[in-house]
């Protein structure tokens, strides 16, 4: 469902740089010259700044934001549909409220061109259209009331921010002339996200509005994605604007130059035990088949950070799985054998490092990421290639000869036999992972929330297809599971889709089954309930004597029961055999709720030390 | 730690200085001393932010600067470009 296109056709746009060229384009397919403009660079410009750092080969100009329809007036809100339209949006997650009634209107008489969900809080409705996003690879929009609606969006900003997901936020504010006066339901959103959105916009007139509501999606969409947060008044939304008034948006944009991959080549080049080292960038740049032709090509494994996961089928040869804390022990013996990291679209968190001085140590290390102050952030690089990773990728493939490196292969593939795990009959977190996973298809959106039961699913579920996993990476947000399963099950088509989550995890979003149910999705949930708080439970037992604080649940909470109080199924699963049975007859349009109960005392193992190194890799209980 | 300028050409309207001094905040760098002047064009403005640190410090500082939207230019004047 979007624009009918008759009023396409009569667009008129014009995109300019006032550096060294001056761009006209009139529009008749909007959206893909737009976008080659926005991709490409509109002019370039040799400015001093360039020469003082080597990722900061800019190509530098604006894009002018100036959308005219026919010659009518229109309301703020009016604009904002047409601006959702225009921008191909046909999802919208959301919670009216006082302050964004008039959008909500408009939403009331646009319901054919824009299908509306709506959440029962505004925490899981970002966490809704940060699922979709991930899984559509287009922005993800969330629309929420000021004050309270505006502060509850936070945490989903914040946690698609850490993990680069294009996310457009709109709030509500109270109106214009009541503005700094701390009205009802007055807060000053665009200061208090300012430290976690990629942009954002407090419209203080309604003829900034269009271009501003543009801007916030190529901003959202272009480079490393991120969120973007408009804020709109309540008086500019019912503001009536005349169309050729519209004031243009001048957003500057610095797009990386295609680097010089000649220093990169070399190092690989004499490398010997090369490691790629590939991340979320990989996934969002849509570079799985570059990154599986490199391996191959240059015969190195690749270790995958939590938000790169997807990248690569699980069975491929070369796959060594997760790094870092809770990573496979083959990504952590070849991290130790290596003498070269290729890191592809990665950050080098900490949680993925370690110790950064040890992680170094002996090693070259080649950065490719989109995002200049990425590179040399957390660990210093050797060679430092700042561009879109698909085509770095393409470049080195054909710049680099055929590479053999038997002996460093087959090491690694002796180490991966190391990850082996036995299936068994009982309910372990392997066993219920496995017998879930066999019931999936490859294109089966996988979301979890964040504890122990998140790094079982890294490393057990065998992922097979990009954009297949939601998870909290960088924020680790608990509560972020079923808000993202339900964004991602509608981005999927409203196929099945499987969450998996914790009992802690689940009771920080569980209204959100309201939703669920109310939308009809065929969500399956599998609660790993352990009465406990287990990723914090493990932490006190190894390193806190054993001091359970807080961290033993002592709810009476019968999940099953729950479930059918929302409208949805539940049952309570204690073996593999009640499991199976379970899956298989799920129903089709009601989401199924598996309260499975599992030991409080399983660990998520190996595990590295937080601060330490490979050589500290924890392989079992003491 | 050697001193630094910083010399961004910016968009002229509220907010602004906010998202760049909060970037500062954010990387923990303090500002010795900051000037903002209207340029010829009314939409955008100078500014000179001094403040101090090593060579990986400056790179980070432009880096970070250069990725926000209302920053047109970023040009770093230190004891090596002066």
């Amino acid at each position: 469902m979007h624009c009918s296109g008759t009023c396409c056709l009569r667009k008129f746009r014009r995109i300019h740089c006032r550096c060294h060229y001056y761009f006209h384009y009139y529009y008749q397919h909007y959206q893909r010259d737009y976008y080659y403009a926005a991709r490409h660079g509109i002019g370039t410009i040799n400015n001093k700044s360039s020469k003082f750092s080597p990722a900061g080969k800019i190509r530098q100009g604006f894009l002018i934001f100036n959308h005219r329809y026919s010659q009518m007036k229109r309301s703020g809100a009016s604009i904002v549909i047409e601006a959702l339209c225009r921008n191909r949006v046909e999802t919208v997650f959301g919670y009216p409220g006082g302050a964004v009634l008039p959008i909500y209107d408009e939403l009331y008489k646009n319901a054919h061109r824009i299908n509306h969900v709506l959440c029962a809080h505004e925490q899981n409705a970002a966490h809704a259209a940060d699922g979709f996003a991930r899984v559509s690879g287009k922005p993800g929009v969330v629309i929420a009331t000021s004050g309270p609606g505006a502060t509850n969006l936070v945490t989903g900003i914040a946690n698609a921010y850490l993990d680069s997901v294009p996310l457009v936020a709109i709030t509500g504010n109270v109106a214009v002339p009541l503005l700094g006066r701390d009205s009802f339901q007055e807060v000053d959103i665009t200061g208090i996200t300012q430290g976690i959105v990629k942009h954002n916009f407090a419209v203080s007139d309604v003829r900034e509005l269009s271009g501003m509501l543009d801007a916030a999606f190529e901003i959202a969409a272009s480079g490393r994605p991120g969120p973007v947060l408009v804020d709109i008044p309540k008086s500019i939304q019912t503001d009536m604007c005349d169309e050729a008034d519209f004031i243009r948006q001048e957003i500057f944009f610095n797009h990386p130059v295609p680097p010089d991959v000649t220093e990169a080549v070399k190092l690989i080049k004499s490398a010997e035990r090369p490691l790629i080292y590939s991340g979320g960038g990989v996934v969002a740049a849509g570079a799985s088949e570059e990154l599986r032709d490199l391996a191959r090509w240059i015969s190195a494994p690749v270790t995958f950070s939590m938000m790169g996961l997807t990248a690569l089928p699980a069975d491929e040869m070369l796959n060594l799985g997760m790094c870092g804390m809770h990573g496979s022990q083959s990504s952590a013996q070849a991290f130790s054998k290596c003498d070269l990291i290729i890191a592809l679209g990665v950050r080098f968190s900490d949680r993925a490092t370690g110790n950064t001085g040890k992680y170094q140590e002996g090693k070259k290390i080649i950065h490719v990421d989109i995002d200049s102050a990425e590179i040399g952030k957390n660990t210093a690089a050797d060679v430092e290639l700042c561009g879109d990773v698909k085509k770095v990728l393409q470049q080195l493939l054909q710049h680099l000869p055929r590479l053999n490196h038997p002996e460093w292969e087959k090491y690694c593939r002796d180490a991966k036999k190391l990850d082996h795990h036995p299936m068994d009959d009982k309910l372990t977190p392997f066993s219920l992972l496995r017998t879930v996973a066999a019931y999936c298809t490859p294109d089966t959106v996988i979301a979890t929330d964040v504890g122990q039961h998140q790094m079982w699913t890294m490393q057990y579920f065998p992922f097979q297809t990009p954009r297949t996993l939601l998870t909290s990476g960088g924020l680790g947000t608990m509560g972020f599971g079923l808000g993202a399963a339900i964004g991602g099950c509608i981005a999927n088509d409203r196929k099945r889709t499987v969450l998996f989550t914790g009992d802690g995890s689940f009771g920080m979003s569980l209204q959100e089954l309201a939703t669920a149910v109310s939308q009809a999705l065929p969500l399956t949930i599998v609660i790993f309930n352990n009465g406990v708080l287990g990723m914090v439970r493990q932490w006190q037992t190894m390193f806190y004597e054993k001091h359970y604080s807080s961290t033993t649940l002592q709810r009476k909470t019968d999940f099953a029961a729950l479930a059918r109080a929302f409208g949805a199924k539940g049952k309570k699963i204690t073996s593999i055999k009640e499991l199976e049975r379970t899956l298989y007859n799920s129903a089709p349009d009601v989401p199924t709720v598996l309260d499975c109960q599992l030991d409080m005392d399983e660990f998520v193992l190996p595990m590295i030390p937080p601060g330490g190194s490979v050589q500290d890799l924890i392989t079992r209980r003491n | 730690m050697e001193r630094f300028i910083v010399e961004l050409t910016v968009a002229n309207h509220c907010g602004v200085l906010n998202r760049i001094t909060g970037l500062y905040a954010k990387l923990k760098y303090n500002i010795d001393s900051l000037t903002v002047n209207e340029t010829t064009d009314p939409a955008l403005s100078v500014m000179r932010i001094v403040s101090r640190g090593d060579a990986a410090i400056q790179c980070r500082m432009t880096r970070q600067l250069r990725k926000l939207f209302d920053v047109k230019t970023v040009v770093l004047l230190n004891n090596s470009t002066l």
